[in-house]
Formats: C-alpha cells, sequence, structure tokens
C-alpha cells in the first residue's frame, strides 16, 4: 500500500477546500478566470506528421505515418486510420509502463470518436485501387507531461500533425493497370490529407457540490472534480462528439451552457491550429527552394572542377545569360515535376563554367 | 590551526569535482555537510551546485532539488497519508514515508491522540534522520511544547517549491518578494525547508497571488525580483 | 436508404418517439449478490453484482469508500457475425469504464468503506443500444443486491435520421452512421450523468435530440420501478407478512 500511496498524487484537505472556495470568487489557483484556457503553443518537428503540443504545463507529441494495406471488406474503397495513444510513465508519477490503462484508451477514444464518425479525414480520397489496397493512416501520441486536461492537448496535436502530414503521391500503371508506383517525395511532392473541418475538443471540469464549472482543468482541479465533460466541436457550429462518463449528475441547462461556451473556444483554438500550420507550409516551402538549388549545381560542379582555370575568361557575357538561367530554374523549383527535369537538361547542356558561375550565384540568391 | 579555504568557495562545481587534496593537509579536522563526500585523500563534489564554507572548518554545497534530503532539526510541511495503531504517516517530499509517533505531542497522552485524516497538512519537525530508515517527526519542540508546530488551519493553499526557494524565503536578509508583499498585504505564510510553502490571508484572491508571485520569482536575480514587484503592485494597485 | 417512411413509420414499424419494448427479470444468476436480465426490444443484456465484500487486491483498497470494479463483455454469438475477440479490445474497456464511472456516481460508497463492489455485464443478443440496456440491467442488479444507493440511474439512446428526431436506435439505424447519443440521468434528480454523441450535428438539433433521449430515460426510470415494486411485493408475499 505504501508503494501506492507513494505514486498518487497526496492532496491536502487544505487544498480541495481551497480549490472550491475560490471557485465560489470566481478565481482559480493559478490566477485564471473559470473560462480561460491556458497558454497554448503548437510547434512542428523536422518530419511532416510531427506536431508538439504545450498547454500549460501538460506537453503531448503526435505523429502520423501512412502504409498501404488492404482495406476492410465492408468498406473497400475507403482509407482507414487508427489512433494509439501512450502514457510515458515520465509523464505522471502514477503512469505505469506496460499496455495502456483505462484512461489511456478512454483518451484514444475520444479522439477517434471525435475525428472518425464526424468525417473530419477524407477517407475516400486515401483509396488507391478499391478493394485492394489503401492508405492506413496511424496517429501515435506521447503524453510527456501531464499537467492535466490531456484529451484537449493532445486533440489539437492530432489535429496539427495530420494538417502537416504528406503522403507519397502513387500512380497506377503497368499493363493491367494494376502495378503501383510510389514515388519518393524528391521525385514528386507528396500530398496532403484533405481536412473537412477541425473537431476540437474543450473539457470541462464539474468542481463542488453545487457544480461549478471551469474549463481546462489542472492535474490538481482533475483531483478535486466530481464530473468532468468533453465535447468536440467545429467552426461550423456542430458538435461532433460528447463525452460525459459519469461522475456528477449536471442538470440539461449546464450542458447546453457548456456546449455554446465551448463553441466559442473552439473557434479560437481552431484559428490558432491554422496560424500555425499555415507558417510551417511557408517554412517548408522556403526550404524546398534552398534545397533543389545546391543539390544540382554540386552534382554537377564535381565534373568540371579541372577547367575552373578557362572559367576566368568571357564571363560577363555569359555572366548574363546564366542569370536569367538560375532566375527561371528558382521559378520552376516550385512547382515540381517535369519543367525540373528541363532545366537540368539545359544545365548539362551548358559549359562547365556556366557551373560554376551558377554555383556563386544560385548561393547568393538562396542567401 | 585554520584551514586554508579550497579555493573553489563560492564557485559553481559540479560531481566529480575535487575541492581539495589532503595530502598536503595535516592533522586538521573539517566538518563535510551535503553534497561533499571523501574519497581517499581528496573531497569530491556529489550534487552540483555552489561550494560554501564557514569558519572555521565546514564545507558544504548548496543546491536546489524538488525532492528533499530529510535531515535532523528542520521544520517541514508534512501530509498525513496513512494512519497506523503507533504512528500517522506522513509523506515530506523524502525518498521514504516519515513516522510521527501519535505522543509526541504537548500533553500527549493514549486517551488524547488526535484524529488526523487523511490530508492533514501539518508543521513538523524532524527529530531523526538515519539514511535507509524512515525519518521520525515531532509536532513538540525540544522543551515539549507544541510551540508553532501542529496542524495548519483547513484553509489557505499550499503550493510546491524547490528547496532552494525554501531556504531563499526562511533566509535573512528576507526574500525581496516576500518582504515587499508582505508590506502591502496581509496575509501569513508558513515555509517548510523541504521544499513546500502555505499561505493563508482573508481572501483566495490575496492566497493565489503571493503564492504564485513567489513561484514566479524563484528564477529571477534580486534585481529582476524588485522590478517584478513593483510591476505586480502596480497592476492590483496598491 | 429511407429511415422514416413518409407516414411516420420506421423500419420496424415504430414511430419516432416510441420506444422498443422493455422487459426486466430479477435474480436470473443464483450464485450473485444481485442480478437482473433487461430487455430492449432484442437486444437482451445480462447483468450480475457481487458485494460489498472484502477486497481482493489489498493493495487497491480504499479506505474511505468502496472499490467499484465493472467489466463489460459481449458474447461471442451476440452479432451477427461471430466476434473474435468479445473482452479486451478498446471499446468494451470504454464502456466498462463508462458503466463503472456511471454506476459510482449513484452508490453510496462512503457506506462501505475498504470493500469492493463488482459488476459484470454480458450482452447476449446486440440490436443496437447496448450500452443503454447494460446500465439499465446494472442498476436493476444493484438495486437486487440491496446496495444502497442515491436513485436509479437509467439510459436511453436516440437519434437523428432523414431529419427526424429518433428514440432508442436499433442495429440497422444505428450502423447507419447518423449521430448516437445516449444519455444516462438520475430521475429524481433530473441530472444528466451519462452523455455520449458520435458523428456531426448542429447544436440546436443537438438538445432536441438530447430532450427525447432524456424522455425515453424517464420511461425506463417509470418502467424500472414497476418492476422493483412488484418484486419487493413478492418478497413481502414471501415473508408472510
Amino acid at each position: 500500500m505504501e508503494q501506492r500511496l507513494a505514486n498518487s498524487l497526496i492532496m491536502t484537505v487544505n487544498e480541495k477546500k481551497f480549490i472550491e472556495n475560490a471557485l465560489v470568487s470566481d478565481i482559480r489557483v493559478d490566477g485564471r478566470r473559470p473560462f480561460d484556457y491556458r497558454n497554448l503553443t503548437i510547434r512542428f518537428g523536422s518530419e511532416d506528421g510531427s506536431s508538439e503540443v504545450q498547454l500549460g504545463k501538460t506537453q503531448v507529441l503526435a505523429f502520423v505515418t501512412g502504409q498501404l494495406v488492404q482495406p476492410y471488406r465492408d468498406r473497400p474503397n475507403e482509407g482507414t486510420f487508427a489512433i494509439y495513444t501512450e502514457f510515458s510513465p515520465m509523464a505522471d508519477p502514477s503512469f505505469e509502463p506496460g499496455r495502456p490503462g483505462d484512461s489511456a484508451i478512454e483518451l484514444g477514444r475520444i479522439v477517434d470518436r471525435g475525428l472518425r464518425e464526424s468525417r473530419a479525414v477524407d477517407t475516400e480520397s486515401l483509396c488507391v485501387i478499391a478493394g485492394k489496397l489503401v492508405w492506413s493512416i496511424r496517429i501515435d501520441l506521447h503524453i510527456i507531461d501531464n499537467g492535466g486536461n490531456l484529451v484537449d492537448a493532445a486533440n489539437i496535436a492530432a489535429l496539427a500533425a495530420l494538417s502537416t502530414f504528406r503522403r507519397p503521391e502513387c500512380t497506377i500503371g503497368g499493363e493491367d493497370g494494376q502495378e503501383l508506383t510510389v514515388h519518393p517525395p524528391d521525385v514528386r511532392e507528396p500530398l496532403p490529407l484533405i481536412m473537412h473541418h477541425f473537431p476540437v475538443a474543450v473539457t470541462f471540469g464539474f468542481i463542488g457540490k453545487e457544480n461549478i464549472v471551469v474549463i481546462d482543468p489542472t492535474h490538481y482541479e482533475e483531483e478535486v472534480m466530481g464530473g468532468s465533460l468533453t465535447a468536440t466541436l467545429n467552426t461550423n457550429g456542430d458538435v461532433c462528439a460528447i463525452q460525459k462518463a459519469g461522475g456528477d449528475g449536471v442538470l440539461q441547462s449546464v450542458i447546453m451552457q457548456c456546449l455554446r461556451i465551448a463553441s466559442v473556444k473552439a473557434g479560437d483554438i481552431t484559428s490558432k491550429i491554422k496560424s500555425a500550420v499555415e507558417s510551417y507550409n511557408t517554412q517548408r516551402a522556403l526550404r524546398k527552394i534552398k534545397r533543389h538549388n545546391p543539390s544540382s549545381a554540386v552534382s554537377n560542379a564535381a565534373k568540371h572542377n579541372e577547367e575552373s582555370t578557362q572559367v576566368n575568361t568571357e564571363t560577363k557575357s555569359i555572366q548574363q545569360s546564366s542569370d536569367t538561367n538560375t532566375s527561371a530554374s528558382t521559378h520552376d523549383v516550385t512547382n515540381i515535376g517535369s519543367p525540373e527535369q528541363q532545366s537540368k537538361t539545359l544545365k548539362d547542356a551548358v559549359k562547365p563554367k556556366h557551373k560554376k558561375r551558377k554555383k556563386s550565384t544560385s548561393n547568393a540568391n538562396a542567401s | 590551526m585554520e584551514a586554508k579555504p579550497s579555493n573553489l568557495v563560492d564557485q559553481l562545481v559540479v560531481p566529480g569535482d575535487v575541492i581539495l587534496d589532503l595530502s598536503n593537509m595535516a592533522n586538521q579536522t573539517l566538518k563535510l555537510s551535503g553534497g561533499l563526500r571523501q574519497d581517499g585523500d581528496s573531497i569530491c563534489v556529489m550534487k552540483a551546485g555552489k561550494l560554501r564554507f564557514m569558519k572555521p572548518n565546514k564545507y558544504w554545497v548548496e543546491s536546489s532539488q524538488k525532492r528533499y534530503v530529510p535531515s535532523a532539526g528542520d521544520n517541514v510541511l508534512g501530509v498525513v497519508v496513512d494512519t497506523k495503531p503507533e504512528n500517522f504517516l506522513v509523506d515530506i517530499k523524502g525518498p521514504a514515508l516519515a513516522f510521527l509517533p501519535v505522543l509526541s505531542f504537548e500533553g500527549g497522552t493514549r486517551r488524547n491522540i488526535p484524529k488526523f485524516e487523511v490530508g492533514t497538512l501539518l508543521y513538523v519537525s524532524v527529530v531523526s534522520a538515519n539514511p535507509g530508515m524512515n525519518p521520525e517527526l515531532s509536532c513538540m519542540d525540544v522543551n515539549g511544547k507544541a510551540a508553532e508546530y501542529g496542524v495548519l488551519k483547513e484553509e489557505g493553499y499550499m503550493f510546491e517549491s524547490s528547496t532552494g526557494l525554501a531556504r531563499s524565503l526562511l533566509s535573512s536578509p528576507p526574500h525581496p518578494v516576500l518582504e515587499g508583499l508582505g508590506k502591502k498585504l496581509s496575509f501569513e505564510i508558513a515555509v517548510g525547508i523541504n521544499g513546500r510553502f502555505w499561505v493563508n490571508a482573508l481572501q483566495s484572491s490575496t492566497v493565489i497571488l503571493v503564492g504564485n508571485a513567489i513561484q514566479k520569482s524563484e528564477s529571477l536575480s534580486l534585481v529582476q525580483q524588485k522590478i517584478y514587484l513593483e510591476k505586480l503592485l502596480k497592476s492590483i494597485q496598491l | 436508404m429511407e429511415y422514416v417512411s413518409p407516414e411516420g413509420l420506421r423500419l420496424d414499424g415504430r414511430r419516432p418517439m416510441e420506444m422498443r419494448q422493455l422487459r426486466a427479470e430479477l435474480g436470473a444468476v443464483s450464485r450473485a449478490d444481485g442480478s437482473a436480465v433487461f430487455e430492449m426490444g432484442n437486444t437482451k443484456v445480462i447483468a450480475a453484482v457481487y458485494g460489498p465484500r472484502e477486497v481482493q487486491n489489498r493493495s487497491q483498497q480504499i479506505n474511505d469508500k468502496a472499490l467499484i470494479r465493472c467489466e463489460y463483455t459481449m458474447a461471442n454469438f451476440s452479432t451477427g457475425d461471430r466476434m473474435r475477440k468479445p473482452k479486451g479490445d478498446r471499446r468494451s474497456t470504454e464502456i466498462s469504464l463508462v458503466i463503472r464511472q456511471t454506476m459510482e456516481a449513484c452508490i453510496m460508497t462512503h457506506l462501505m468503506p475498504r470493500s469492493q463492489i463488482d459488476i459484470f455485464v454480458q450482452v447476449l443478443q446486440a440490436d443496437g443500444g447496448t450500452r443503454s440496456a447494460c446500465i439499465n440491467a446494472a442498476t436493476l442488479a444493484l438495486a437486487d443486491a440491496g446496495i444502497p444507493m442515491c436513485d436509479l440511474v437509467t439510459s436511453c439512446s436516440a437519434g437523428y435520421l432523414n431529419s427526424t428526431p429518433l428514440l432508442d436506435l436499433n442495429y440497422v439505424e444505428d450502423s447507419a452512421r447518423g449521430p448516437d447519443v445516449t444519455v444516462g440521468i438520475l430521475p429524481k434528480l433530473d441530472k444528466v450523468t451519462l452523455l455520449q454523441m458520435d458523428a456531426k450535428l448542429p447544436m440546436d438539433i443537438f438538445e432536441n435530440v438530447m430532450q427525447l433521449a432524456t424522455e425515453g430515460c424517464k420511461a425506463v426510470a417509470n418502467y424500472i420501478r414497476e418492476v422493483l415494486l412488484e418484486n419487493t411485493k413478492q418478497l413481502e408475499n414471501r415473508r408472510g407478512v
């Protein structure tokens, strides 16, 4: 029994009473008002489809990966997606390693329900060959730090990761139309997932006998609360999912009031996610431009090092034409595809000294 | 004969640093306290922190952690987690739960054992703390009087901090934020050296303000703390 | 597919606001301290309650309350195709958790510290609304076992198809992938303790559907009360009062 005592959160009687009393005067222990969210920061990893969300002290990571599999028998032309949660023992002293416990499964089901039944992710576009091959998307949620309200943070992380995930483009070819080629990312630009809307989860806690409602409870408030309600809504005014699994009973009017507040908060959070995804996409596009110029110059520069002495003569007129060449190639780079191939062949046709010039000018352009 | 202080005094040290070589110092007694150990002829550092020296011969490393290493004579804030026939089991953020004998209260006899429910907050002193054993606590001072020890009223809120912040709250000159807030607001505060402090005031908003201000000022330097305090008092118009 | 005909009849001939037929029986499992069978149309569920008894795992003992455990399983033969994994999968674990938390809200756990109450619920025939049937069966079984409760918990589900709110969905209507709202209430206190919803619904329509489900819960509560009163009368007769 001492083991269990050591692992669980020990709340003093003072803390419980204080939280309830302070709420009567509309103030919470960390200085927030009852309907304020904590600070939300969304960051992205280096790979597409990975995100890290920090909501106050709670930290969650999400990773999205895709694989080609056979579809389910009753849904032959739709892709699938599955959510896996891992409550890392480093997040909270009471999390045990090994199989996910009840709360881990409940969190996974709430996020899953919000995305699946409301058709947030378009599964029909994930079909490659009907009945044979579809994309299966796997979302992994890792809880790094439990500061309370894991559901909301995990949901935001999942949405952010899904928005930045790119799956490789595949074309069907071959004689019988059944042969599949999956194009690697540097040959064909990978495609994003189609998201119809963003279902955002908003969690409320009911504290005390009068069932005072607080939004985004910290883990101290979670220990004290008698019941909780998680409402998943989108900005179109639709309710996507609700989970109130037992706990203290509340009046219907309170539930409707919570839903109205939740729709306002969902709008805030959706705009934050969208702006974070926008800035990530712009950064990604910038990185792509830099990536193509040096790589093409480097591959050709190696061949022509020995002819560098001849390069210095007749520079000016040819520099003009090489400048236009580089500007043309940078414009071409933004829409990847066959134009890239053409400029490569043009470069090959051009004399060696242009490569060396171009390398310095392309570096100047990129920097 | 006075020992020549090590040249690392008042500097930051990390585990493994050798602060003194005993081979060229004979016939001296040194007192080593927390964070230092003797390894043959050299004194090595165990914990990262600032090395301190007090005349004539005391050395210790000052560091700040979230968990507490119990040592005799400290005043700590503990939470009751269980009751046994002979002891209360109290959590003091140490490696093991501490025992508080049911009789170590002023005028405590078998007939008037206090009834503490799980979750009661106590201000107690550590009587003995041997490594590997559960520490022993007491609610009496050396004379057998209750002094300040005992249950903290069921109001107020307990905040967690690090041991370093608790020490600076108890030190003199007093902590700038604590002193500044104390001049303008009225509240009572109990600080346990194990990294917990309890604040009580008439209004919940005062408690929350004081507690959060102290927690946030931990990572600020003295000058920054004064600036933070001014801004805070201005924003609540005092 | 048309779920509500133009005359206003559903696929099984019910009106949109009509519940399926309810049937309940107490004392089905003789070894259990309390048990009940609950049928809502073709959905049949059996619940057994053991307790309050000694906690089996000393480390999980709670000093001031009773420990409630709940296990939800579906029999292999309960659905059309034979199920591969009747328990231990995520859906069953989540429903077990939901039922446990719902019953914890109404059982007076502080009257039985350091003890354990086990609720086992098994679905024998699944035709939609299994969650609600399980909660109703668990309420009856707890009452049969004489465990102190502050109020009954009754539950009912409702949906929204062809622009009509429908009460008590069956399997065909449930698998239409339309909205499915399950509500559990404490009837005397008129408070909502369980609320689960999936698929999309605009907020004002959701309010109507939730209201409809709550009405259904109250109807179930009346039926359960009748069954319990009937049962108590029989017990009195046997005692010769």
